[in-house]
């Protein structure tokens, strides 16, 4: 079935390549083409329209579809088309979420780089185009659309008002409604649509604005009803829950077979990855990342929850165990602790909880290659970043946040012009930078 | 006052809304979410036709007298909401259906 599937994209890009192969004026290759991001529906364009690239990359497909790494190395007509590729558009190419066309082009970016990788290693790069918005603009909005002031009421429940907010959005409501009503057991059958359920819950948190999902998903609790609230959530007795767990590699090869969870999950790997260079624990000290590939995840086998409705720990876990993992174990427990035991993770949903987040380095700030937000530029790095607390702090629970946002008020803000970001979180999409960062670049691929 | 009071009760039929909770709804479930509630609300005075006032006269010559008439065009929904969804008191999700107008008219 799956080769099946595959065959049939292969025929139907085949298509689109000589529907393409016309104007081949349009795209006089550019040398240095494949610096500038592009997503990889365009990239495919600009290939179909030269006709080397295009032939080398019908042919990597075809070795592709053997599927054996190995075998398709040996053979030079592949080895070939793939050191070509290397210098066309697909290569470095990217994809939005929720873009058009999305499906296809996670299958573009997943052919390239399943020829360069073999797709066997632990982390896989996200096919994603970098996040370069921040949590606090995110809460500038939210206050606004919940039109609360949000230190008048502290004891109230935050899971019930942002439950309120998304009511009070009709978008938002909608398709709430409509996942709810899809995932929520009929009182008369067994089970509920489990299928139907994960596909209404994807498109909740792929359309509505993350100002409303994120609120839902990581509202801060101090009592136990809210934290149920929060765990109730995604609905997990129809989209999280089953009669038994199964392995957690299992589930990660089933993941893997396609595109779409499989670039969800490298996506949440290459931003939530637990960094021990950063303030954060975060890659980039990005939050807003984070929490955008955990909820990205929602909606497929591998969804993460909340496991218990405990206010003081917050432990999520895909719904898998480690149990008949053989030799495999020590990769199964790696595998679930990046969720169970991520500081990264961690941090970013108590950040949001309580209306924390830390400001990007001010020095080489990320350079959104579409949307330019000039004020999280132009804006001083911290000092708005607290006016923009939703909440009260929660002393009693919060432990590694507070001590982080405290430690950068205090000693590191003035240090912050020295302040390199070990990671290079702006080289993919700073022009200047990639020039500095092609190192890291051709590290990362040849790892 | 009283003025204010005639003139907001001679507003023509259209849809209102309010924030309420569910358990306000009074339809037997227990939560406490925030829905939005559209009503409508207004006169229908422009709307009264020919057969309002004929049904008016007849029924003022007691030519029907038993039955339950009315001689008044009623603003009421013309089209509801979409579904609600909401988490109860004990944990359960609800969906329910056509609790809020969406599109109001003089019938």
């Amino acid at each position: 079935m799956i080769v099946a599937g595959v065959f049939c994209l292969f025929l139907s890009l085949d298509k689109v390549f000589h529907t393409w192969a016309g104007p081949s004026s349009l795209a006089a290759q550019e040398p240095h083409g494949w610096r500038t991001p592009v997503d990889c529906v365009r990239a495919n364009e600009l290939c179909a329209a030269e006709s080397s690239c295009s032939s080398r990359y019908r042919t990597l497909r075809q070795c592709l579809a053997g599927r054996d790494r190995n075998t398709m190395l040996a053979n030079k007509e592949c080895q070939a088309a793939l050191e070509v590729l290397q210098e066309s558009p697909l290569y470095g190419c990217h994809c939005k979420r929720g873009m058009k066309k999305e499906l296809l082009c996670l299958q573009i970016y997943w052919s390239i780089h399943l020829g360069l990788t073999g797709g066997e290693e632990f982390y896989e790069a996200s096919p994603y185009e970098p996040v370069t918005s921040r949590l606090s603009d995110i809460f500038r909005l939210a206050s606004i659309v919940s039109g609360m002031d949000p230190a008048t009421n502290s004891k109230s429940n935050h899971c019930l008002d942002a439950a309120k907010a998304c009511n009070l959005n009709d978008n938002c409501k909608t398709l709430r409604s409509t996942y709810i009503a899809n995932c929520n057991k009929p009182f008369d059958t067994y089970r509920c649509n489990r299928r139907k359920c994960h596909k209404y819950l994807r498109q909740f948190f792929d359309r509505v604005p993350s100002e409303y999902t994120f609120r839902m998903l990581f509202c801060s609790c101090k009592d136990q009803a809210c934290a149920e609230r929060r765990r109730q959530t995604i609905v997990p007795d129809c989209s999280y829950e089953d009669k038994e767990k199964p392995n957690c590699l299992d589930l990660r090869s089933q993941c893997r077979l396609d595109p779409l969870c499989r670039s969800r999950l490298a996506d949440f790997h290459t931003n939530c990855q637990a960094s021990f260079q950063s303030l954060t624990s975060c890659p980039g000290d990005n939050y807003q990342a984070c929490l955008g590939s955990y909820a990205g995840l929602i909606g497929f086998d591998i969804s993460p929850n909340y496991i218990d409705s405990s206010t003081t720990s917050l432990i999520v876990s895909p719904s898998c165990s480690c149990r008949g993992s053989g030799n495999m174990g020590e990769d199964c427990e790696k595998f679930l602790k990046d969720f169970t035991e991520n500081p990264c993770l961690r941090n970013a949903i108590q950040a949001f909880g309580n209306g924390t987040d830390i400001s990007p380095p001010p020095k080489n700030p990320p350079v959104p290659p579409v949307t330019p937000s000039p004020k999280v530029e132009k804006s001083p790095p911290l000092p708005d970043d607290i006016n923009d607390s939703n909440t009260i702090y929660d002393t009693s629970m919060i432990t590694t946040c507070t001590s982080i946002q405290k430690s950068l008020t205090t000693d590191l803000m003035p240090e912050q012009k020295t302040f390199v970001d070990p990671k290079g979180s702006s080289s993919r999409h700073s022009i200047t930078g990639t020039l500095s960062a092609l190192p890291f670049l051709l590290v990362k691929v040849a790892l | 006052n009283r003025m204010k009071r005639a003139k907001a009760h001679h507003k023509p039929c259209s849809l209102k809304e309010l924030e309420v909770t569910v358990s306000e709804l009074g339809l037997g479930y227990t939560s406490d979410e925030t829905v939005l509630f559209r009503y409508c609300s207004g006169t229908c005075d422009s709307s009264v036709r020919n057969y309002d006032l004929s049904l008016r006269n007849v029924r003022k010559m007691r030519k029907i007298k038993k039955e339950k008439v009315r001689a008044r065009p009623c603003c009421r929904p013309l089209a509801y909401d979409d579904d609600i969804s909401f988490l109860d008191a004990g944990n359960r999700y609800h969906t329910v259906n056509e609790v809020s107008a969406k599109e109001c008219g003089c019938v």
